[in-house]
């Protein structure tokens, strides 16, 4: 990780990744999105850690391509070079304290696909989109699961680095 | 007074049964006599002959000579014969469709002293799909070897996933040692502690790239593979 603080970009990412691997370890214990689950946000809207207040149209956890209701928690801090704190806010879509729709993207939890493989991330990630299902940001960062693709969140896995 | 006696010695009625008992048998005794009076009690067959034996009885109390004979059916085979073992049966003829070089159970046999061991980078080619690669840190042999798994784990952008694969699936297409585990083998079956950021092997996505260079020989094909990783690194 060291390596990479010399870029300025990458510089940001570092600073994102010690945030959420702090994340990652109290995602696992839980390990399913539920009520008051501390949920990662990957894209570039603004926020970087969100708690989930409800799973919509479910009586269970949710998985990967459900849609949640989430509350921003902490925002992202842009690296020095985004100029101060004015340029923070006017980067960032979304504030702490927001309310906002999410799609699930990745789950600690096992999930086992049809064909009999199983997959399982290290953390619970999720993206924020608005009432239509349009994403907030405009990018993302990170693997997503494949399951996005069979419950039409195309735009979401179009927009990702890699899907799984 | 006739009462008093039975109740103080409850077994005196006991011989009156007892009397009873004896006399009934006595009649059962003369139960051939007793046959002439009722008439309900007489046979159909002739009485037996004189100086007459049990033995003789099949042959002369028989008159159904002629009695169609019902064949007499063998026991049916038994299972155990037929089948000794059928769930290694059942076992032998799954793998000779999902597996029929023999080749996955070869990779992963107890015998193989080259198997494909925990800590071992393995990559899985699937039909549908990228393949995936990661560290083997659980092989699964569970009820049935036909259920086979191995629990691969990896770090794709920064994030770790692990993976199980059947590995008798048929959307395996093949399953490749990368790399074997560097030093001594593993000491633990399951390496569940390469999840502790401390233990963390992190991405073998390198390892893996460079390894599917090698097997393509230098061609395009693998010089494109390492450009795009170049690009992905960059972004």
């Amino acid at each position: 990780m060291r390596r990479y603080i010399q870029h300025h970009a990458y510089y940001t990412r570092t600073l994102l990744s010690t945030t959420s691997t702090a994340i990652v370890r109290r995602g696992a214990a839980v390990n399913m999105i539920q009520l008051k689950t501390m949920v990662n946000v990957i894209d570039n809207s603004g926020a970087a850690i969100a708690e989930c207040v409800k799973v919509l149209k479910m009586k269970r956890a949710a998985k990967i391509g459900d849609r949640i209701i989430v509350v921003v928690q902490k925002q992202r801090n842009f690296g020095p070079e985004s100029g101060g704190s004015v340029s923070v806010s006017a980067a960032n879509k979304v504030r702490r304290g927001d309310i906002r729709h999410a799609v699930v993207v990745r789950t600690a939890k096992k999930y086992q696909r049809p064909d009999g493989s199983v997959v399982k991330f290290d953390d619970n990630a999720c993206v924020l989109i608005n009432k239509g299902g349009e994403p907030i940001g405009s990018r993302l960062n990170g693997v997503v699961g494949k399951e996005l693709r069979n419950k039409q969140w195309s735009k979401i896995l179009s927009l990702a680095p890699m899907h799984l | 007074m006739s009462l008093a006696p039975s109740s103080a010695r409850p077994l005196a009625c006991l011989k009156q049964a007892l009397r009873q008992c004896r006399a009934e048998r006595h009649q059962l005794r003369q139960y051939a006599t007793a046959e002439s009076h009722y008439p309900s009690l007489q046979t159909r067959y002739p009485a037996p002959s004189p100086g007459f034996r049990t033995s003789h009885a099949t042959k002369q109390n028989r008159p159904e000579v002629n009695m169609k004979k019902i064949a007499v059916v063998p026991p049916p085979r038994s299972i155990k014969k037929v089948c000794p073992d059928p769930i290694e049966a059942l076992y032998q003829s799954q793998l000779k469709t999902l597996d029929p070089t023999g080749a996955r159970t070869r990779l992963f046999a107890k015998t193989n002293v080259d198997r494909a061991q925990v800590g071992d980078i393995l990559l899985v080619r699937l039909k549908s799909g990228d393949p995936f690669s990661g560290v083997c840190i659980n092989i699964r042999r569970r009820h049935s070897p036909i259920d086979t798994a191995v629990l691969l784990r990896n770090q794709l952008t920064r994030v770790g996933v692990e993976m199980w694969f059947k590995i008798y699936s048929p959307n395996v297409e093949g399953i490749e040692v990368v790399q074997r585990k560097q030093g001594r083998r593993a000491r633990r079956a399951k390496l569940y502690y390469m999840r502790k950021p401390s233990h963390d092997m992190g991405s073998v996505e390198g390892v893996t790239a460079q390894y599917i260079r090698q097997r393509a020989g230098g061609t395009t094909r693998g010089k494109a593979g390492g450009q795009k990783k170049k690009s992905k690194s960059k972004k």
